[in-house]
């Protein structure tokens, strides 16, 4: 009796934090698309296009599985060039957990845009549809995991910041 | 072998106190830079998503999509919401650490992988259904979240006296090379003040050593010194000898011998009218040394010292040939430098010769062609 009043009172404290996020009617059926702005123009790229160009693979260990994990992706750095013509001073990230953030130092061959893990397409129950990790980290260490708060999960659409 | 300049000798203390500082100033500067930059890093992710923890975001997105299926427990957008909630909550939920470290977690994730393909499924979840599937994960989530929170504050805490510890060893190194380099400053500047000490000290030896100690005059190097000093200079110079001071000595005793050069020399300056400089070159020969402008004027420059001693009419019991002190001297100029001087020298000293050897007590000047002389007869005084 006691969980489930717990339980119910979570829930109201739930309800009134997602009252507001629910005008914004984010929905699952949207991350099969990456959205990249530029200049005032929208393009939209279909993930699944995404993933047969990816060519890039490479095993390392993630931080966040605590694991080797095979990888499949893209390098970003050409990914870049490929879209925007050129790698942008900065780039606004949006991803799909709400998560903003700008970045800059993208010029940099060592960040693969990377579209499978241990050979499946990555979901959004794998930190996908897309997320941006670097294949050689140095000599960071991987136990601590705000080390790695650049590599950024669930893309949902990329911006140049001039 | 040779040794090594005086700056040299003790440049070494003040490249040691410089030394000293500027590592001072590194050790400041990589403070300022490199280590208070890490505390910023530590501490600055506090209150922006990152710096939350990935099972309070996780437990967010479960009361987030538990809040919508209650409300709409039969609409199937708010089902869809709702999975798609469960699905992020899965996500920041399925960690590597967590698994390694929660034993909760992989029953959590279980329950959420059942809920989320019912919701796939279209099912309408009763609220004992939810409670089923969602009373689990959140339960493990909070665990995660306190254990996490307890393991932080050790960390901060553990990190807070590192940082306490580490400026204190960087306040007591900077005091160290602080002192160290004012010591080593120190020693810099008394080892200079010696040094500047010293050289005075070698500069007045110096000058002792080109002065005749008993009438104050210079003596012979000083001589050679100052005729080199004006090489190219039309110059003259006279030789003075006292006539038969062996005698005046012999008569009336050495202290009164003294304090006769002492009178002389005080004599031929005055009668020079302080133009010329004066030298002690022996016991009883001197020297003027005179610039020679227009013509040196010696035959009356001469005579102006004969006068003048005549009047002083100093008296010389022992003299064989007068009452008095008398001088004899030889002049004769010279363009200065080596060759010159040695010229004029053996010059003026073949005059002093001659009126030495016509009976002393007179001068004979010798410029250039002309040569004049005064030789005061014995019967005058």
């Amino acid at each position: 009796m006691l969980a489930w009043q717990i339980f119910r009172r979570i829930a109201q404290m739930g309800l009134g934090v997602v009252g507001t996020m629910l005008m914004a009617t984010v929905v699952a059926a949207g991350t099969d698309e990456l959205v990249l702005r530029d200049e005032g123009q929208e393009t939209r790229l279909s993930i699944a296009a995404l993933r047969d160009q990816a060519d890039e693979r490479f095993t390392l260990y993630d931080p966040f599985e605590a694991a080797d994990v095979a990888m499949r992706g893209l390098v970003f750095r050409d990914f870049l060039v490929e879209h925007f013509g050129e790698v942008p001073e900065a780039l606004a990230f949006e991803a799909w957990d709400e998560y903003r953030v700008t970045l800059e130092g993208w010029d940099d061959p060592d960040w693969i845009l990377v579209t499978h893990q241990n050979g499946e397409p990555l979901t959004l129950r794998d930190r996908g549809p897309l997320r941006l990790v670097e294949r050689d980290y140095g000599d960071r260490d991987p136990e601590n995991l705000r080390g790695f708060n650049d590599w950024i999960w669930m893309i949902r659409s990329i911006e140049a910041v001039p | 072998m040779t040794t090594p300049r005086p700056w040299r000798r003790h440049a070494g203390w003040l490249w040691l106190s410089l030394m000293s500082f500027t590592t001072l100033l590194i050790l400041i500067t990589y403070e300022t830079r490199w280590v208070y930059p890490e505390i910023h890093a530590y501490f600055s992710q506090t209150g922006n998503l990152t710096g939350q923890q990935l099972a309070t975001r996780s437990r967010d997105y479960l009361q987030e999509g538990l809040g919508v299926l209650l409300e709409a427990p039969d609409d199937e957008a708010a089902r869809e919401q709702a999975a798609f909630r469960v699905d992020l909550a899965y996500s920041l939920f399925d960690i590597g650490l967590y698994r390694r470290e929660y034993a909760c977690t992989e029953p959590s994730l279980d329950s959420l992988d059942g809920l989320s393909r019912r919701l796939s499924a279209g099912d309408v979840l009763t609220p004992a259904e939810l409670n089923r599937h969602l009373l689990g994960p959140i339960g493990c989530l909070t665990e995660i979240e306190m254990d996490q929170l307890d393991r932080r504050s050790e960390v901060t805490s553990a990190f807070v006296e590192d940082t306490r510890r580490h400026q204190g060893v960087v306040l007591g190194g900077s005091l160290v090379i602080f002192l160290m380099g004012l010591v080593f400053w120190w020693m810099h500047e008394r080892q200079r003040r010696n040094a500047v000490r010293a050289t005075r000290e070698s500069l007045r030896w110096m000058g002792r050593a080109l002065r005749d100690p008993l009438t104050g005059v210079g003596n012979r190097s000083a001589l050679h010194e100052d005729v080199m000093a004006q090489t190219g200079q039309a110059m003259s110079l006279m030789l003075i000898d006292i006539d038969y001071f062996k005698q005046y000595n012999d008569t009336l005793g050495h202290p009164d011998g003294d304090r006769l050069l002492r009178r002389l020399a005080l004599l031929i300056d005055e009668s020079l009218a302080g133009q010329a400089r004066l030298y002690r070159m022996g016991g009883d020969e001197f020297a003027a040394l005179l610039p020679c402008h227009d013509g040196c004027g010696l035959a009356r420059r001469c005579e102006e010292i004969t006068e003048r001693l005549r009047e002083a009419a100093i008296a010389h019991p022992g003299h064989p040939e007068n009452r008095c002190v008398t001088l004899s001297i030889g002049a004769a100029c010279f363009i200065a430098g080596e060759a010159g001087f040695a010229a004029g020298y053996a010059a003026a000293d073949r005059a002093l010769y001659r009126v030495k050897e016509h009976g002393r007590n007179g001068w004979e000047a010798s410029e250039g062609e002309d040569a004049q002389a005064n030789r005061v007869d014995a019967n005058q005084a």
